[in-house]
């Protein structure tokens, strides 16, 4: 038979080999590639397109049409319009105030020009309830996430048979440290357990909100995967303790926040959730809230060897990721790179049950040839 | 009352009942070095081990560091009163093009937790600033941190601008790195005379330094 892109990428997420080995390039803000790095790969390719911005704040480029067709890619991103009325604006070209009054500021000595957060409504001082409930929440269900959704998906589907990706901005953890600072938000686990609960199920509620105006607005039977995401892992441990304060405090959000898109798509769509570092202990916990995907497979993380995260939990979750983006891709040589993508999809594309896609964001560093070794491999890989 | 309690007291990261302790035994007439070494030090000490080991992690990490800080305050004039010198200094800084510091803070906090004198430059720090912060500071190691891998080439050019102040300019330290995207291998290439795989790793490293 021959396989549709849509048919392909959720066969492999049901856990059955498809034709080929399922392929991703921009189905959200953190499986694309940074605007320096794009630049340099559509000149190596000739494209001419103009750059499209995904996120600014990642400084991730919205790859075109003419490059995803070219690497044969199966997914196709919808991103919620902008906010409207909203309290967001610009300073500078430097400095934005986003709809939590976070500010964002553009780290401009560094070649990726991304953003990192820089103050929030909740910085300094103790964290109260009050201090929560006082504050001049945006609304999740905002009309102005809706914009341009619907026409998206009709485009999505008028052009062929891809896998309509819906990414879903923020979460309870990682909006949670931007608002509130990172080390403050993790001694608030001790020290203002509650008024810090109370911010989360404010985020949770925005969370589920938006994925309310997003779902309708593509129609919940157009929905293929829902990409949402958090950082709970690092390089060689965990954020937080996955057994007390994950379970704890995030996972019943986790949960509420998968079962809102499952329950509105009838259990249809997908759900690929983001976690960088060592997601490892996390993992039996996101495939019990009902995560389908785990992205990026930090394969350079403590316990995220590929071979052990496919014998643990292969068969009840599926990877979405893991070419190594810290050391192959951006200092290997595309016979490398090459060799590596066959290694993974070996191990993680066995059975089905994998993505292809590099770990985050293709960095500015990373020579076009093995961009292109990547997706090439991909694309010439077959099952049987 | 006892010093083993001001140790209790860090292990439940109860920060008040840190500084009341410590003042209780200064009062009590014990030995400022025994209250740093047996009651702060020792417990974050622990708690690095456990972190190593993941058992405890970065939120522990930081109300435990937050805890022995409260002594640290109270304990900080009688140390320079009594003559207790810090066991070293460390300018400590993420490099040039790169503004990521949640790791290279973590690092800091438990390098004063263990006795240390810290000279944080911030983020986006290059090797001339190292080694001016050096010299002004006497220092006796500098440890620098990034998180991007496009940050690995200048971590190799400040390692390179430091090891050659050692050489031609009468610098006389001892250069560190840690960071996500490098290891020891990459460590030892570039010239640097060790790698803090950790936050309590490049403690137990610049202890080493320190002591010889």
């Amino acid at each position: 038979m021959s396989w549709t892109h849509r048919e392909r990428i959720l066969a492999a997420l049901n856990h059955e080999e498809p034709d080929r080995v399922p392929i991703d390039f921009g189905g959200a803000e953190f499986t694309s590639i940074t605007l320096a790095g794009y630049e340099r790969l559509k000149k190596h390719m000739g494209v001419t397109a103009p750059t499209e911005v995904m996120s600014i704040i990642h400084s991730a480029a919205h790859p075109a049409e003419e490059v995803l067709h070219k690497f044969g890619v199966d997914t196709r991103n919808v991103q919620p319009g902008a906010y409207k009325d909203g309290p967001d604006h610009w300073i500078d070209d430097n400095n934005y105030i986003d709809m939590f009054q976070v500010h964002w500021q553009r780290t401009e000595k560094d070649v990726d020009q991304h953003f990192l957060h820089k103050d929030g409504p909740f910085h300094g001082g103790k964290l109260t309830i009050d201090r929560v409930e006082g504050f001049d929440w945006p609304n999740g269900a905002n009309p102005g996430f809706a914009e341009g959704v619907s026409e998206r998906v009709r485009e999505i589907k008028a052009k062929g048979e891809h896998a309509v990706c819906l990414y879903l901005p923020g979460g309870v953890v990682h909006r949670g440290y931007a608002m509130r600072g990172f080390e403050s938000y993790l001694k608030d686990l001790y020290k203002a357990p509650e008024a810090l609960q109370r911010m989360m199920d404010k985020l949770c509620d925005f969370w589920c909100d938006t994925a309310r105006v997003m779902i309708e607005a593509a129609g919940p039977e157009n929905v293929d995967i829902i990409y949402f995401g958090e950082d709970l892992g690092t390089q060689d441990s965990c954020m937080f303790d996955p057994e007390t304060i994950y379970k704890d405090y995030l996972k019943p959000r986790h949960r509420r926040m998968v079962q809102t898109v499952k329950d509105m798509t009838n259990d249809q769509a997908k759900v690929c959730f983001h976690c960088c570092g060592s997601a490892y202990q996390f993992i039996p916990h996101l495939i019990d809230v009902g995560v389908d995907a785990l992205n990026p497979v930090q394969v350079t993380a403590k316990n995220m060897e590929p071979e052990r995260l496919k014998a643990e939990f292969g068969d009840r979750i599926s990877f979405w990721g893991g070419i190594n983006t810290q050391h192959t891709l951006p200092f290997g040589t595309a016979q490398e790179v090459a060799e590596e993508t066959k290694r993974i999809i070996s191990i993680l594309g066995k059975g089905g049950g994998y993505v292809l896609n590099s770990v985050h964001n293709i960095q500015a560093e990373v020579p076009p040839e093995n961009i292109i070794a990547m997706f090439e491999t991909g694309a010439n890989h077959r099952y049987q | 009352m006892s010093v083993a309690e001001i140790f209790d007291a860090v292990m439940e990261y109860e920060e008040e009942d840190v500084a009341a302790l410590v003042q209780a035994e200064i009062d009590a007439g014990t030995g400022v070095k025994k209250i740093l070494q047996d009651g702060l030090i020792a417990p974050l000490d622990v708690i690095g081990e456990k972190f190593s080991a993941g058992t405890l992690f970065v939120p522990e990490m930081l109300m435990a560091a937050e805890a022995v800080q409260a002594g640290l305050d109270i304990l900080r004039p009688l140390l320079t009163e009594t003559g207790v010198k810090p066991i070293g200094t460390v300018v400590l800084g993420t490099v040039k093009g790169d503004l990521h510091d949640i790791g290279k803070n973590l690092v800091g906090l438990l390098l004063e937790g263990a006795g240390f004198r810290v000279i944080d430059l911030g983020t986006d720090v290059d090797g001339e600033q190292f080694i001016s912060a050096a010299q002004e500071n006497e220092a006796d190691i500098i440890a620098l941190s990034g998180l991007l891998t496009t940050s690995m080439p200048e971590m190799e050019k400040a390692v390179a601008t430091v090891q050659d102040a050692n050489t031609n300019r009468n610098l006389n330290v001892k250069v560190m790195i840690g960071g996500p995207p490098v290891h020891h291998e990459f460590a030892m290439t570039i010239g640097a005379d060790a790698y803090g795989m950790d936050a309590p790793a490049a403690v137990e490293q610049a202890r080493e330094f320190v002591t010889g």
